[in-house]
């Protein structure tokens, strides 16, 4: 009897929204463990990076990495898996693109630690405490990872062999991803998994803008009534539905939410939120040119709308932290 | 308005189309000849007025197949001029219209979807001047699909709807994503200090084509778009990639826009674009767009000047 595919998963700097995805396999999961060992899990089965250290080079089959890299506790776990892994899958957004913790890199470090340990509002007040990579306390030295001065994703750092966009990815796609895995059929390294190719609107049912239909002022999904039968840009919402890859399901446009980008770039797309800008901005109604600076400012927060998912991944980042 | 029963000659057809009614306003003085930037860049013959003289003499089959009926924009910069204010490109849509409708075919090269990248999105539809592309729906693997579909009469090749197709999927001969991106990679050689991305129709005399043409290829690297329009912030982001230190895009100044909107849309993204180099904290000058009027002969020079000097200086404060 030939011995079963082991398999590992890790969570680098995430929310843990990918493992719950896992989880809601349910008896479906149970399935896989019978078919496969699950030799690292650390969000849901008790085991230590010194099992992992203690494994031959490629002993592990298939690791699934969810998370960015936040700090050097991620980095060097990436570097270990990589070894003791045959194929490295990046699980979802944050590993595949940087995702929401990739939004970061729009502040440097020591704004971001007022905000956190400064200004948040659930402090009562600032000791003006700041992370220290080492400690010395009377009992020793205590170490913790170093944060790195910008968010990176996995195959920032490491050789990557799959990319399985979502945040979370959905619970139909990683059934379909561990089928494959399983039994061997996964494509030629480098593409993009439990996704489809094309953007959502090519699944999108809602009716499309008339030729000619302009944006005269840009809302937020909360502060209109949505119709669940138009297309969110003829409504003056923005979504990325047009520059994403398709293959969530459209739950959010089901929930009669925009598109946000987490399944990353379709084919074609070079940079998720240059690419929204190029649509988005040739949308706006220019017909009255005292109002287009107007219109512009309707747009909150345009490099987190356009980059939700992919800023960590985008031009901006590697221009940025070259 | 004549009811079409009673309809004679060339002339009345043309003027039971709304915007054709002014057509016997033109008492021929030649003005809109004067202002007309495809009469000035592009052939010498163009002739509006000469066309409107057509439609009264009743030559339909010469004004059908006349460049005028085909390649007029709607930029109307004839318009404002015209002392009879009449609206000429509508005079022109006008004909053209009827020379449609008698099977007559525009000799602009069009732009065209790759159904196999098309997601269906209808941005090119909404985003077009001329409302050139709209969708249609067929049938595959048994389900029914949405793509883009152009309508060659319509488009006039400005290349909207090339820089908003979020895929990649619309394009042409001159204006498609691979023929700009290679021009912003730079293998073999040093990448030049700037790319400027130039509307062909913002510099509307030789002497400032001429004065683009100056600077060596090693320091100002120039790529031709059809208009504005066609600016893709992706491209803005390639060529700093490729380590240039800046991108000047120019446009034509609001109200000359060759193609209606394109010099207002390149505002839009470009505007987009410095706001977010600014949220990520990049250096905002290195991006700059620009508006060129017909009466700023020259000024390509000091911006491109400008913007050597203020990249060196943004250099300086990086290193």
């Amino acid at each position: 009897m030939t011995a079963k595919p082991k398999l590992a998963f890790y969570w680098a700097a995430s929310c843990g929204g990918c493992e719950i995805s896992v989880t809601e396999l349910g008896m479906d999961l149970v399935a896989v463990s019978e078919k496969a060992d699950i030799v690292f899990w650390p969000a849901a089965m008790d085991f230590k990076y010194d099992d992992v250290r203690a494994m031959q080079d490629q002993e592990i089959d298939i690791c699934f990495f969810n998370g960015a890299i936040r700090n050097s506790e991620n980095e060097e776990i990436a570097h270990l898996l990589r070894k003791k892994s045959k194929v490295m899958v990046a699980f979802g957004s944050c590993a595949h693109l940087g995702g929401i913790p990739g939004l970061a890199n729009m502040y440097d470090i020591e704004s971001l630690c007022q905000r956190v340990f400064d200004t948040s509002p659930s402090l009562d007040d600032s000791r003006g405490t700041r992370p220290q990579t080492i400690t010395q306390m009377p009992e020793g030295e205590i170490r913790i990872p170093e944060l790195y001065d910008h968010v990176k994703h996995l195959s920032d750092i490491a050789d990557v062999d799959y990319f399985m966009p979502g945040c979370p990815p959905v619970v139909d796609q990683i059934a379909k991803v561990f089928e494959a895995a399983l039994s061997g059929n996964l494509p030629a390294k480098g593409s993009v998994i439990g996704a489809d190719v094309k953007s959502v609107c090519d699944v999108c049912p809602r009716e499309k803008g008339e030729p000619g239909f302009r944006i005269t002022e840009f809302k937020r999904p909360h502060e209109v009534q949505l119709d669940p039968n138009k297309c969110f840009l003829t409504q003056g919402v923005i979504c990325a539905g047009p520059v994403t890859r398709a293959g969530c399901g459209i739950p959010c446009l089901n929930g009669n939410m925009p598109c946000r980008g987490c399944y990353g770039p379709a084919e074609g797309v070079v940079d998720q939120g240059a690419k929204l800008a190029s649509y988005i901005g040739a949308l706006i109604d220019t017909d009255d040119p005292e109002k287009i600076n107007e219109i512009l400012d309707s747009i909150v927060d345009p490099a987190g709308t356009f980059y939700r998912f992919g800023l960590a991944h985008s031009i901006m980042t590697k221009l940025k932290y070259n | 308005m004549s009811h079409p029963s009673m309809i004679k000659t060339f002339a009345d057809e043309v003027k039971t189309i709304p915007g054709g009614e002014h057509l016997e306003k033109c008492y021929a003085c030649g003005t809109c000849v004067s202002k007309c930037m495809i009469q000035q860049k592009v052939d010498p013959d163009y002739n509006p007025r000469r066309l409107l003289r057509l439609v009264m003499e009743g030559m339909n089959e010469e004004a059908f197949s006349s460049p005028t009926t085909w390649m007029c924009s709607e930029c109307d910069l004839c318009y404002e001029a015209c002392p009879q204010e009449i609206h000429i490109s509508q005079v022109i849509a006008a004909v053209k219209q009827l020379a449609v409708d008698a099977g007559y075919t525009s000799p602009l090269t069009p732009v065209s979807v790759d159904e196999d990248l098309c997601s269906g999105c209808g941005i090119c539809a909404m985003v077009c001047p001329y409302e050139a592309p709209s969708l249609y729906e067929k049938e595959v693997d048994g389900k029914l699909d949405r793509f883009s579909t152009v309508d060659a009469n319509r488009c006039m090749g400005c290349g909207t709807c090339v820089a908003a197709c979020p895929l990649g999927a619309i394009g042409r001969e001159g204006v498609s994503n691979a023929e700009i991106t290679v021009q912003l990679q730079y293998p073999k050689t040093e990448p030049p200090d700037l790319v400027t991305f130039i509307c062909d129709w913002s510099l509307r005399v030789d002497e400032d084509l001429d004065i683009l043409e100056s600077y060596p290829d090693d320091q100002v690297k120039v790529v031709h778009i059809p208009c504005t329009g066609r600016i893709d912030p992706q491209h803005a982001l390639m060529a700093l990639k490729s380590g240039v230190k800046g991108v000047l895009v120019c446009g034509c100044k609001p109200g000359e826009c060759h193609f209606k909107r394109g010099t207002y849309v390149a505002n839009c993204k470009m505007s987009l674009l410095g706001t977010m180099f600014g949220q990520v904290d990049l250096p905002q000058k290195q991006i700059r767009f620009i508006q060129i009027g017909t009466q700023d002969r020259g000024r390509i020079r000091n911006e491109i000047d400008a913007m050597l000097d203020t990249i060196s200086v943004v250099e300086e404060a990086i290193s």
